[in-house]
């Protein structure tokens, strides 16, 4: 099955191919071909502190062709930062406005916008983009536009990643003075995935310290926010942008650290603590993103050597830059070729799903079954599920046209570190005993981090 | 703007930059006044992000009349013609920045930086220097160190990909943090003067290669009496030959000041867009961190190089020892 057609295949070959890439002494500006920036479609995830900075530094780059997607609207705490927008435009769309603004600004650039969520965008859409570049503020949004540009990936018989499945990330984040721009060419430098264990444990208190224990004032703060709230107002949610509710919050916060001698809570770290809120200044903001516009130039020009390919920065003492190159994860489940999975001819799409569940490096249930363009099966909308149905009860070798292997790409909600989330994930199917001999017994299949055969 | 404590309207505004710095420092920038000469990209995304900090007032300085080249990386000129043809940068500039944060006074100012006097200075906190020549910046520099005020002093300069900060703090005492405690501190800062006299043989041979190239470049415009960035290929016989001159002086090899980062230099009359972005944030930072009083100031020199992403800080004074 061929990948997708990319409308600009052709310039592929000027994406980055496997290892460094030396550049003549040119560079940049003047002598980098313009007609490459005419047709360059770059996607840039977030329209909020780094997407602004990062559409007017491309535009101004000579960048023609750029999209912005982003679901929020603009609100007040965005103004200090986020210099595309204006008081009168709070409530409206981010992606839109922020568009709107970059081309009044810089002729000659055509910037499409997107009011929506990452999620709801067809893979196709991704895919008609050469490079993706992201400013945005959380890992589980990282994590699925990471998962969905290494799933374009396609390995070949040598286990070399195939240049044209290749989808380059430049990934920027920032908080106060501190921030990081790094570049991610699946197949090649590690994905998000790969590096995943970079990110420090995201902050959740033991439930029995904010019952029993409380040391400190996000503490108290959060034993109101999630304990006491549902003891008092039963059913009710808790509605963060509810002034009335974040009141309630850090009254009963303040009871609670008086309770036990805990300085420290405030109006202000009581909503910072609830809401999640990440401090954020705008020359940090300035800064990352131009490091990222940057490095988008040379992937696309392919003159000079990228970034290789994590920069952290921090400007609050002194000025700090460190550049890392982290190694790719081989065994890594997202742009590594697939976890194989061996069936056996017979084995029907119903019963490969219910496998899925208890695959011990899946955990996947409700899967979808995607193989190339066809889809399988679809959990939903309703309509197509029941469109799909029929296929349950066939047998997968047969749905993906009797092929002795190939990949598929399963998504589901995956159950890890007892958390579910949503997750895509490639598997590489492969068909035993393909000489006709129908095999009857339950299918045996087998996970492998050592391929036995060459895929 | 007036009256002791943040408005309500301002800790809304700022609340995210509040969790950042604090609200003493956010009173301070509201209550600092800073003046911008010389505006290019740079210093373009300078004043964006001063603004959107929320200083107090930004006066610009820069007569020169909008051109299509004043377009080049600089986001505050709107590409129509009609609406820029015949103001100056500084109009067109303070007209966008305004946009930015309502709660800033930007203002124009007219005339010869060089030309004015030293009361002139004390009206300001800030003093930044964009693209200046090398007299006009030892002048200002030493305008600003003879007022009884401590008035902060920077230069910026970007050709082609390559940008120099330069900072002048005089006898500065900041706050640190030192694990969890605040530990007072204090530097002394050259003056431009010195910072750029300083004699090349003591300084480390680690030391950034555009401070030579700089200092070269600054002697040729000053020789031919050339404005800021008007050189070509042409002149570039010319530039090695005061490099010669300079390194023989100094004595140090040649090797010390790069050919190929001079002509680099000469012939890259455009600024580049990321770099401008990232020397413009870099420098904002530090006007934050200087107003606030919080965080340890870059001393003295700071380079940024696109074509290696490179940013090092050089601190280059009379400290070194042959």
């Amino acid at each position: 099955m061929d990948a997708p057609q990319s409308k600009s295949r052709d310039l592929d070959k000027l994406l980055l191919r496997s290892g460094n890439l030396v550049g003549p002494g040119f560079f940049p500006g003047t002598d980098l071909r313009d007609d490459i920036r005419e047709y360059v479609k770059v996607l840039v995830v977030g329209a909020g502190g780094l997407g602004c900075e990062l559409l007017k530094d491309l535009a101004l780059s000579g960048f023609r062709n750029l999209d912005v997607i982003d679901m929020d609207r603009i609100e007040v705490t965005n103004l200090n930062r986020q210099f595309l927008f204006r008081l009168e435009d709070v409530g409206k769309p981010k992606a839109e406005v922020a568009a709107k603004r970059v081309m009044e600004r810089v002729s000659g650039v055509e910037i499409v916008p997107h009011f929506s969520r990452i999620e709801d965008k067809e893979l196709e859409f991704y895919n008609d983009f050469n490079i993706i570049a992201l400013g945005l503020d959380s890992i589980e949004a990282r994590r699925y536009i990471n998962g969905v540009a290494c799933g374009f990936l396609e390995y070949d018989e040598d286990d070399t990643p195939r240049s044209e499945t290749i989808k380059p990330m430049v990934d920027g984040g920032t908080e106060g003075f501190k921030g990081h721009a790094r570049v991610i060419v699946p197949g090649v430098t590690p994905c998000f995935e790969c590096t995943i264990w970079l990110f420090p444990p995201q902050v959740k208190f033991p439930l029995c310290t904010l019952a029993e224990t409380p040391r400190n004032a996000a503490h108290c703060i959060e034993y109101a926010h999630l304990i006491k709230w549902h003891e008092v107002h039963g059913g009710k949610s808790f509605d963060p942008d509810e002034p009335e509710h974040m009141k309630w919050v850090y009254d009963e916060a303040i009871k609670r650290a008086e309770l036990f001698g805990i300085p420290g809570v405030t109006y202000s770290l009581t909503q910072g603590v609830v809401k999640n809120i990440i401090p954020a200044i705008a020359s940090t903001n300035a800064i990352i993103s131009a490091a990222c516009a940057l490095e988008t130039l040379k992937i696309v020009s392919g003159c000079s050597k990228t970034l290789a390919n994590y920069l952290t920065y921090n400007g609050g003492e002194g000025l700090h830059t460190k550049v890392t190159e982290f190694e790719r994860d081989k065994e890594c489940l997202v742009c590594g070729p697939g976890i194989l999975i061996e069936l056996d001819t017979s084995i029907t799409l119903q019963k490969f799903i219910e496998m899925l569940e208890e695959h011990p490096k899946l955990l996947l249930s409700k899967a979808s079954v995607k193989h190339g363009k066809d889809s399988l099966y679809m959990q939903a909308p309703p309509v197509l599920e029941e469109m799909h149905r029929p296929n349950l009860s066939k047998p997968l070798y047969d749905l993906m046209g009797r092929v002795e292997k190939d990949t598929v790409h399963v998504f589901g909600t995956s159950l890890k570190n007892e958390e579910k989330q949503s997750s895509l994930t490639k598997l590489r199917v492969v068909f035993k005993e393909v000489d006709g001999v129908a095999d009857m017994d339950t299918a045996i299949w087998r996970t492998n981090s050592k391929r036995k055969t060459p895929f | 703007m007036d009256g002791e404590e943040l408005t309500e309207q301002e800790t809304a505004l700022y609340d995210r930059q509040i969790r950042v710095w604090g609200a003493n420092a956010q009173r301070r920038l509201t209550k600092s006044h800073i003046l911008v000469s010389g505006i290019k990209g740079t210093v373009a995304e300078f004043c964006k992000n001063i603004v959107l900090a929320g200083v107090g007032s930004v006066t610009l300085m820069d007569d020169s009349l909008v051109t299509e080249e004043s377009l080049n990386a600089n986001f505050l000129i709107p590409p129509d013609e009609n609406a820029y043809k015949g103001k100056t940068v500084a109009e067109i500039c303070c007209d966008s920045l305004k946009d930015f944060n309502p709660m800033v006074l930007v203002s124009v100012e007219k005339g010869d930086l060089s030309a004015r006097s030293t009361e002139f200075f004390e009206k300001f906190d800030v003093v930044v220097i964009g693209y200046g020549s090398l007299a006009t910046k030892k002048a200002v520099n030493e305008k600003c160190r003879k007022l009884s005020k401590r008035v902060a002093f920077y230069t910026v300069d970007c050709r082609d990909s390559c940008g120099e900060i330069f900072v002048d703090l005089q006898d500065y005492k900041y706050t640190k943090k030192k694990l969890e405690e605040k530990v007072e501190c204090e530097l002394n800062f050259p003056s431009f003067q010195e910072a750029v006299s300083v004699p090349w043989k003591p300084i480390p041979r680690r030391t950034a290669k555009l401070y030579f190239a700089m200092r070269v470049i600054e002697v040729f415009e000053e020789n031919e009496g050339r404005k800021h960035g008007e050189c070509s290929l042409l002149d570039l016989p010319t530039v090695l030959e005061i490099k010669k001159k300079l390194c023989e002086a100094n004595s140090v090899s040649e090797s010390h000041v790069p050919d190929s980062l001079l002509e680099r230099l000469i012939t890259g009359t455009i600024e580049f867009p990321p770099a401008c972005a990232i020397v413009g944030g870099i420098l904002a930072q530090e006007v934050i961190k200087a107003v606030s009083g919080k965080g340890e100031p870059l001393k003295n020199f700071f380079y940024y190089d696109a074509q290696d992403g490179k940013g090092v800080m050089e601190d280059i004074s009379n400290s070194f020892t042959s």
